[in-house]
């Protein structure tokens, strides 16, 4: 468990780098310098007024498991959804009326938020769960266009 | 005593708690309700509110999952596989992983921008795919989910649903009244959850998910 410092909440109050023993929070960028924070030590979480620093985990709960039934349930909704963006877009895309376009753009933003939640929910909400590395590995394992980006995928999976 | 549920926004009656700010005392029957009263969050009319169902016992936990199960009953659609990534960056940017952040999202702009486009498309389009959504996918994945006690699909599938609702009341207005529904004020959808709202200003918390309006972004005319 390392501190991280949510930039959004900080007051610049400053109080980390005055209870860190590691000078971790002694940087310009405005984090934490991982490499020096001490696993679990919390200090400047606890001194923060703002509570803008937290500790993220090393490691993250196995993905939740999630049955046949579920995922077909989820994946019906995941179809249209995607498939309503799709139509919202081409409306964007398309048409030559501005009210026109800025009300399919609303739906087409709502749609992929819903989209993404429900693909979230059928069993890839943690990047680094192994849902996630086995569909990125299918992509390495199936033909892909010649402007498939390997290279994206392949630095994924090295690095998750 | 009863509780009464709107099926837009989620605003609540209870019949033995009344609204005070209504001057609606408590303990008033829902059917003693004025005709013309409507719901105090998103104006949805009496009629349209549901009765609350009795909540059924409490599910088994649902247990995680050992590694390499198999991941997908089907394949992604590309356009499917655009919105789990953009999604996935997400994911990564709340853990502080920019770099994989930024790999994801390259990944959803590369398969959003492929393949099957269609060539015209309409609202009536839109609108027939979040009727049979309501009609018919929503129920059978609420069947489904429910007694499965995953809880935290049972949460996608309920603001989903209420999203979709309002998607659908948008699009009805729109048939309705064309650009002037749109025309002097503002559209804003909430980043969290996709509900849609027309108004002004944007409502101080999204009535769907409850997140705080710096979350609810407004949609430009362009």
């Amino acid at each position: 468990m390392h501190a991280v410092r949510n930039i959004r909440l900080c007051t610049k109050d400053c109080l980390c780098l005055y209870v860190c023993p590691t000078g971790a929070t002694d940087t310009e960028s405005g984090q934490i310098d991982a490499t020096k924070c001490l696993s679990g030590c919390r200090a400047c979480v606890d001194a923060c007024p703002s509570h803008a620093i937290f500790l993220i985990p090393d490691e993250y709960p196995l993905q939740q498991k999630k049955t046949n039934d579920v995922k077909k349930a989820l994946l019906t909704l995941s179809e249209s959804k995607t498939r309503q963006e799709q139509l919202a877009l081409t409306i964007t895309k398309t048409s030559d009326d501005p009210i026109v376009r800025q009300l399919a753009q609303a739906l087409s933003i709502s749609n992929r938020l819903l989209a993404e939640d429900v693909l979230r929910e059928a069993g890839y909400m943690l990047p680094q769960s192994q849902n996630v590395k086995d569909f990125l590995q299918s992509l390495l394992d199936t033909p892909q266009p010649e402007d498939f980006p390997i290279k994206t995928v392949e630095k994924l999976l090295s690095i998750l | 005593m009863k509780k009464y549920i709107c099926p837009i926004c989620g605003f609540t009656y209870n019949e033995s708690v009344g609204i005070e700010e209504e001057k609606i005392k408590k303990g008033t029957k829902w059917k003693d309700m004025p005709s013309d009263w409507v719901c105090p969050l998103c104006s949805t009319k009496r009629v349209d509110f549901l009765e609350e169902a009795i909540d059924v016992a409490l599910n088994e936990k649902v247990p995680f999952s050992e590694e390499g199960e198999a991941s997908t009953l089907r394949k992604l659609s590309i356009k499917e596989m655009s919105a789990l990534c953009s999604n996935l960056s997400k994911g990564c940017e709340k853990q502080y992983r920019n770099e994989e952040a930024d790999l994801f999202k390259q990944l959803s702009e590369y398969f959003k921008n492929k393949g099957d486009f269609t060539k015209d498309a309409s609202f009536k389009d839109l609108s027939n795919l979040i009727q049979k959504d309501l009609d018919t996918n929503y129920k059978n994945a609420k069947n489904v989910i429910t007694k499965s006690g995953d809880r935290g699909a049972l949460r996608a599938l309920v603001w989903g649903e209420k999203a979709t609702n309002i998607l659908s009341s948008v699009i009805k207005r729109y048939d309705k009244k064309k650009n002037e529904l749109l025309e002097n004020t503002n559209i804003y959808v909430c980043e969290i959850c996709g509900f849609v709202y027309i108004g002004d200003e944007a409502p101080k918390i999204c009535p769907v998910c409850k997140v705080p309006n710096m979350k609810i972004v407004q949609v430009k005319r362009r």
